[in-house]
């Protein structure tokens, strides 16, 4: 491959979109959009819970969505547009590069849009429990980690955590592919269907919980088409930039993948009601350097002795440790007032319980008696907001 | 026909396993390639009156990787 077809690399271009790349990540760290809130708050707006499938995709989709298809399809894609300029030895212009990834994208949002529609109708069947959404969580969560050492380069065990196409699929991609500039593309875009990312997966069980063909093709559009922006970027720069800088972006990349795959993890960890999740490890940690403090046991909590009181809120539950006697059953009041987070979506991992709050009004929970020192964890249905009840 | 399997320690992803065997379509000679990047190895099936050890080194220098005989 002759190194005169790659273009100079302008250090603006590289710091301009590195930049970019770094301010979606701050919008991820920052923004943490409620996928349940979609399918949980039947009564709002559609065109609401599209702008929040949209905002998904430009935020966690498209970077997650590197993690499972950017190094596979996007390269493959890059290089072979670089490929291509080569063997042509055509003067680069930035409009063919754009065109094949334009092409790629476009298959990939019908495919989406067709799962979408598929997902919707197969979701009056049936839906996903918080455990099995747990441990698929778990289970992206080291497949994005696994991923991420692979991209660093850790330890040749972590190669087998990027996917090899069945011989056959890549022998006939490149048959249909052979003398035409438009068929790989697609091909390739629409193959992105067969191996979703963790942020992707997670709106495809929220189109599965639509339960309309309409809705669930309109989520999926929405939030491919969220995701293509940042996919665009990269795979734009694989094909632009040379294999030095490819290197420098899938470094960054790698560590984006890896932070993803821990929150991920420790969603995964919430909804299973682990104690060894980051957030019930601080917690604790925190309960031991203030145990005497005052605010750790409000009023309300003790109130009654055998009602304690839980406040739901958009930014999660307050306080997030109760303390409650050891010994005798105890109702559990969830106040909810003016909530339309995830927060809503209400789990108690070791008492199987699970349910949607209304946004207004007042649940009761019968909790069991329990025994001194038990420490019983509830979170929202993503493992996002938690907290804990502890019995003495 | 005759089966070599040569060692490609440059390869990055799935992808690069993909490029490899597209050689399948270029270099005369090939009954097929099998690219492997969780082997970092790419078996080959040719010709050895049409090909040298040679001009598959080459051929994979050309699509941006080393390849070296596996002892």
């Amino acid at each position: 491959m002759s190194k005169n077809n790659t273009p100079p690399i302008e250090p603006v271009t590289v710091v301009f979109l590195g930049v970019i790349l770094l301010a979606i990540s701050i919008i991820l760290i920052t923004f943490q959009p409620n996928l349940e809130s979609l399918n949980q708050n039947a009564g709002s707006d559609i065109t609401s819970q599209l702008i929040i499938a949209f905002i998904t995709g430009i935020t966690t989709g498209g970077l997650s969505c590197l993690a499972m298809q950017g190094g596979l399809l996007a390269s493959s894609l890059a290089h072979q547009v670089e490929q291509d300029y080569a063997e042509n030895k055509k003067v680069k212009t930035r409009f063919n590069a754009r065109l094949p990834i334009f092409l790629f994208l476009l298959a990939k949002l019908i495919a989406y849009t067709l799962l979408g529609a598929l997902l919707g109708w197969l979701g009056s069947y049936f839906t996903f429990s918080p455990m099995t959404r747990a441990i698929l969580m778990i289970a992206i969560a080291i497949f994005m980690i696994g991923n991420a050492l692979r991209m660093f380069n850790v330890h040749p065990v972590f190669r087998y955590f990027s996917i090899e196409p069945p011989k056959f699929i890549t022998r006939y991609i490149r048959k249909t592919a052979k003398g035409t500039d438009t068929a790989t593309p697609l091909f390739l875009g629409a193959l992105t269907v067969f191996i979703p990312c963790g942020v992707t997966q997670a709106m495809m069980a929220t189109a599965l919980g639509t339960g309309s063909v309409i809705i669930g093709a309109a989520l999926m559009f929405a939030f491919t088409l969220g995701t293509s922006p940042v996919f665009f970027i990269i795979a734009y720069l694989t094909t632009q930039l040379g294999a030095r800088l490819e290197k420098f972006f899938m470094r960054f990349v790698a560590i984006v993948i890896l932070i993803l795959g821990f929150v991920t993890l420790d969603g995964g960890l919430n909804l299973i009601g682990s104690p060894y999740s980051f957030q019930n490890l601080t917690r604790n940690f925190s309960l031991l350097q203030t145990e005497s403090a005052p605010e750790i046991i409000s009023s309300e909590q003790t109130a009654s002795d055998n009602e304690i009181t839980l406040y739901v809120q958009n930014q999660g539950y307050f306080p997030e440790t109760l303390k409650a006697p050891a010994g005798k059953e105890l109702k559990l009041n969830l106040v909810t007032d003016g909530v339309y987070s995830c927060a809503l979506a209400f789990l108690i991992p070791d008492l199987d319980f699970y349910q949607m709050l209304p946004p207004v009004g007042t649940t009761q929970v019968d909790i069991p008696a329990q025994t001194a020192g038990t420490e019983m964890y509830f979170t929202c249905s993503m493992g996002m907001y938690t907290g804990q009840i502890v019995f003495e | 026909m005759i089966k070599k399997i040569f060692k490609v320690s440059d390869m990055t992803c799935s992808n690069c396993a993909m490029k490899l065997e597209s050689l399948e379509d270029t270099l005369d000679g090939v009954k097929e390639i099998n690219a492997s990047y969780h082997k970092l190895e790419m078996t080959i099936e040719y010709d050895e009156s049409k090909l040298t050890e040679e001009d598959i080194v080459k051929a994979v220098k050309k699509k941006g990787y080393t390849a070296s005989i596996r002892k």
